[in-house]
């Protein structure tokens, strides 16, 4: 789920997640109104960006705080995360980041049908990001999983689709594949001088920066620098397909 | 181990303070009942009057043993706040709870840890009074009125402040004296009316103590159907 800030998808998390009521209409989870239904609220997970744990226990404890009253395996749930370091830390001595892996780990006490998560992976490094990407690709091969981000590059690479909102309205549901856009700009480095093979592009910052219509004509333009002897070194999609369409 | 009982342990985590404030209070209730079997009873009635100190000391100290219990269960109502501050609540109600089902909780918490400090404090002022040589049916009074206020005075104070808490706009610290003042409503009368209307004390109190309860539960249920889900977000 992609929006600007205050476009309204924590508002829409929170109205899946049966906390807030619909103005109008009702939300279902296999026939159950997801507000009025104690049990249907049970099927699901819902990660706000809070970190929604007891800040005065430790990492095991808070977590435990949570399994003894929905059920579920602590260690489990740790593990997952690689927290089984941490767990006897106090949560309020922990980073950003490590606040958001434990927060993170309590949706995977047990089993559940939904996923809600409020982006995952906002105040975490990179390393902890794909760690969570990687989780969470794993986690939607047989259960439904809607989160939101404002990292493009990382909903083109797990989303399956997209869902756009912008003022509180829907602007887009579709299959990311099936997002088309107008021009993709590549950059192409090369160790010798390809300028002249290349009379259309701008050098900007170490690449010829190369714009076509579609993707495919980029390997054309590749296959003819190679055989008029470019050296090439790296070739990159410098914007992403959802830049463009998040700011239309 | 159920939501109420882990609220209660993480009361008594989260400010120890009020803990050991509501122990001071209750000991020193405690013996102040019994001071008047210290003091000879010449010494103590005043002539030409109708106040009867002799057995209107140990009645005014059902307040005091009361607000102990009172400042004792406040931690549970900090707790709340916290709670609704870092998206405990939130979590919760996604979890399936419902308002009433936190409520519920922190209620029990608070009115579990009331209820300990009552006990041991009526354990410990009727100890005194036996050793003093109170009348045991003073003391079986006390511990009526102690219990019937204190309780009240907790359930009104925990609910008012949930729902005061749940209705705030902006986030607010924990450490409000509002509760405390609140829950002291109920029994400020149980100073006064020992004294002035010493026949009629255990009644009059008896009553501030039903009725509290009753405002008090009416004011959980209403909480629960007005106060919005949302209300408990942060």
């Amino acid at each position: 789920m992609l929006g600007p800030n205050g476009a309204g998808k924590t508002t829409l998390f929170r109205t899946i997640g049966g906390i807030l009521k619909p103005f109008s209409g009702q939300i279902t989870l296999d026939d159950a109104d997801l507000f009025n239904s104690k049990e249907a609220r049970r099927r699901l997970a819902y990660l706000s960006h809070l970190s929604a744990l007891p800040e005065e226990m430790t990492v095991f404890n808070a977590l435990k705080y949570y399994a003894d009253m929905e059920g579920g395996d602590i260690e489990q749930s740790l593990d997952l995360l690689n927290l089984s370091d941490l767990k006897e830390r106090k949560f309020s001595s922990l980073s950003q980041g490590q606040k958001k892996r434990v927060s993170i780990s309590k949706i995977f006490l047990r089993e559940r049908d939904l996923y809600l998560l409020d982006e995952p992976t906002s105040n975490v490094d990179p390393k902890i990001s794909k760690e969570i990407r990687d989780i969470l690709i794993k986690l939607s091969k047989d259960k439904f999983v809607l989160y939101s981000s404002h990292n493009l590059y990382e909903a083109r690479e797990i989303g399956t689709y997209l869902i756009l909102i912008k003022n509180g309205e829907l602007k887009f549901f579709d299959k990311i594949e099936n997002i088309k856009t107008r021009q993709y700009r590549v950059g192409i480095k090369s160790l010798n001088d390809i300028s002249n093979l290349l009379p259309d592009s701008q050098f900007d910052n170490g690449y010829y920066v190369v714009t076509v219509d579609n993707p495919p004509t980029v390997a054309n333009i590749i296959n003819d620098l190679v055989h008029s002897g470019a050296e090439l070194t790296e070739v990159r999609e410098l914007d992403n397909p959802l830049q463009e369409f998040f700011e239309e | 181990m159920s939501f109420w009982q882990a609220t209660m342990r993480r009361s008594v985590r989260l400010s120890k303070t009020y803990f050991i404030f509501g122990v001071g209070m209750s000991v020193f209730g405690a013996i102040f009942s019994n001071t008047s079997s210290l003091v000879p009873a010449d010494l103590i009635t005043l002539e030409n009057t109708s106040i009867d100190l002799m057995n209107s000391i140990p009645l005014v100290s059902v307040a005091i043993l009361s607000m102990a219990a009172l400042i004792f269960s406040m931690p549970v109502v900090m707790l709340f706040v916290f709670d609704k501050n870092t998206g405990v609540l939130e979590y919760l109600l996604s979890t399936g709870l419902d308002q009433l089902d936190v409520y519920k909780g922190y209620v029990k918490a608070s009115l579990s840890l009331a209820s300990i400090l009552l006990a041991f404090s009526n354990i410990l002022n009727t100890a005194i009074g036996i050793y003093l040589g109170t009348s045991l049916g003073l003391l079986a009074n006390k511990v009526v009125l102690t219990f019937a206020l204190g309780i009240s005075g907790v359930l009104l104070a925990t609910v008012s402040m949930m729902a005061f808490s749940s209705l705030q706009k902006t986030q607010m610290g924990a450490n409000q004296p509002l509760g405390p003042v609140i829950g002291m409503i109920p029994m400020l009368p149980a100073f006064i009316v020992p004294v002035i209307f010493p026949s009629y004390a255990m009644v009059i109190v008896i009553s501030i103590a039903v009725v509290t309860s009753l405002v008090s539960l009416a004011l959980l249920l209403l909480s629960s159907r007005l106060i919005p889900r949302e209300k408990l977000l942060s």
